[in-house]
């Protein structure tokens, strides 16, 4: 955690076209992006593949980020929109479909923790994507509405209230799963 | 309030009891080395190109569009020259071929005064010209002066009642 790099610092490497940026990007973005994908396509293996063509595109497009104004904001743009091509992919059936992976992880290697795991897998699953990527992104990466909104280009309004929907929704769904 | 924000909070609990897993070294070793293989093939992209590239686009989407109208253009002229659009001089309409469509009386009329052609018929001028003509002088033989020489300076057209301009 310590190596990771400001974002100017990122730039700075990325415009003196030097290869080792590749390896600070990953260590910057690569944990957020994944559990970003994550959230948007609800499986692993999918959210692996996308997280590898974004650092393909990143790599590709270096001089146009090492001017962006917000780095962030446009190395979530690319993930966004890779995200959303491989659902329109799926949607018009050009790619198989995969296994879904578990994604979330309990700690405790019991059955039981697996079965949790499952479970708040598929109350996820059921909500509307912007909604869980908000949520993921907020309980599981510990970031901020500020933070949020500014990585997805919203109103920090409308993260808060995405927030709130999607937590209302999840407790009316676990509350019918315990009755 | 307070209450909804005890329920979120018990729900956050909950949902931390699971966490996202970090990326594995093996995705690691597999992405970093497909994109150094991209950061080697790709050539670097100097910051003066994109605005002469994004300029040469514009350039050719532009002399297509220009292209595209002109033999639009050409197209519809030659189809005008050669004849094939209507023009807007029509023959007369041959009344005899008309009972075939079914048309009412009326329509026949319209139709047939519609295509009319627009000659001027020199003799049904002349007639209507005598006509107007007799109007007028039966209306002087009934009675009807002929109008009072215009006063200098004033118009014809306005007629002269008695006290129109007393008040000066």
């Amino acid at each position: 955690m310590d190596k990771i790099l400001p974002d100017n610092m990122l730039q700075a490497a990325l415009a003196r076209n030097d290869p080792a940026a590749v390896e600070l990007i990953w260590d910057r973005y690569a944990g957020d992006l994944l559990a970003y994908l994550q959230a948007v396509l609800c499986s692993r293996h999918d959210a692996e593949d996308v997280l590898q063509t974004v650092f393909v595109r990143i790599i590709r497009k270096r001089h146009r980020l090492a001017k962006a104004r917000r780095l962030d904001a446009y190395v979530y743009r690319i993930a966004r929109n890779e995200a959303f091509r491989l659902i329109s992919r799926r949607k018009k059936g050009r790619t198989i479909e995969t296994v879904n992976e578990s994604w979330l992880i309990v700690p405790e290697g019991s059955n039981k923790s697996n079965d949790m795991a499952e479970e708040l897998q598929a109350i996820l699953a059921r909500l509307p994507q912007p909604q869980r990527e908000v949520i993921v992104m907020k309980i599981y990466r510990q970031k901020t509405f500020l933070e949020i909104s500014r990585l997805l280009g919203l109103s920090q309004n409308t993260i808060a209230s995405r927030y709130r929907y999607g937590m209302e929704r999840l407790r009316t769904l676990l509350e019918n799963l315990t009755l | 309030m307070n209450d909804k924000d005890t329920q979120n909070e018990q729900l956050e609990s909950i949902l931390r009891r699971a966490h996202v897993p970090e990326p594995s070294p093996e995705l690691k070793e597999r992405i970093t080395s497909e994109a150094t293989k991209a950061w080697n093939q790709t050539s670097p992209e100097l910051p003066w190109q994109i605005p002469v590239r994004r300029l040469l686009v514009s350039a050719a989407a532009a002399v297509f569009v220009i292209w595209l109208a002109n033999c639009s253009s050409d197209y519809a002229l030659a189809r005008w020259q050669s004849g094939g659009l209507p023009v807007a001089h029509q023959k007369p309409l041959d009344l005899d071929e008309l009972p075939e469509i079914h048309y009412g009386p009326l329509a026949r009329h319209l139709v047939s005064t519609g295509r009319k052609p627009s000659i001027t018929n020199a003799s049904a001028l002349r007639n209507h010209a005598e006509t107007v003509l007799r109007i007028l002088n039966e209306a002087q033989q009934n009675g009807v002066s002929k109008p009072p020489a215009p006063v200098e300076g004033r118009s014809r057209l306005f007629p002269t009642r008695p006290g129109f301009n007393s008040y000066s």
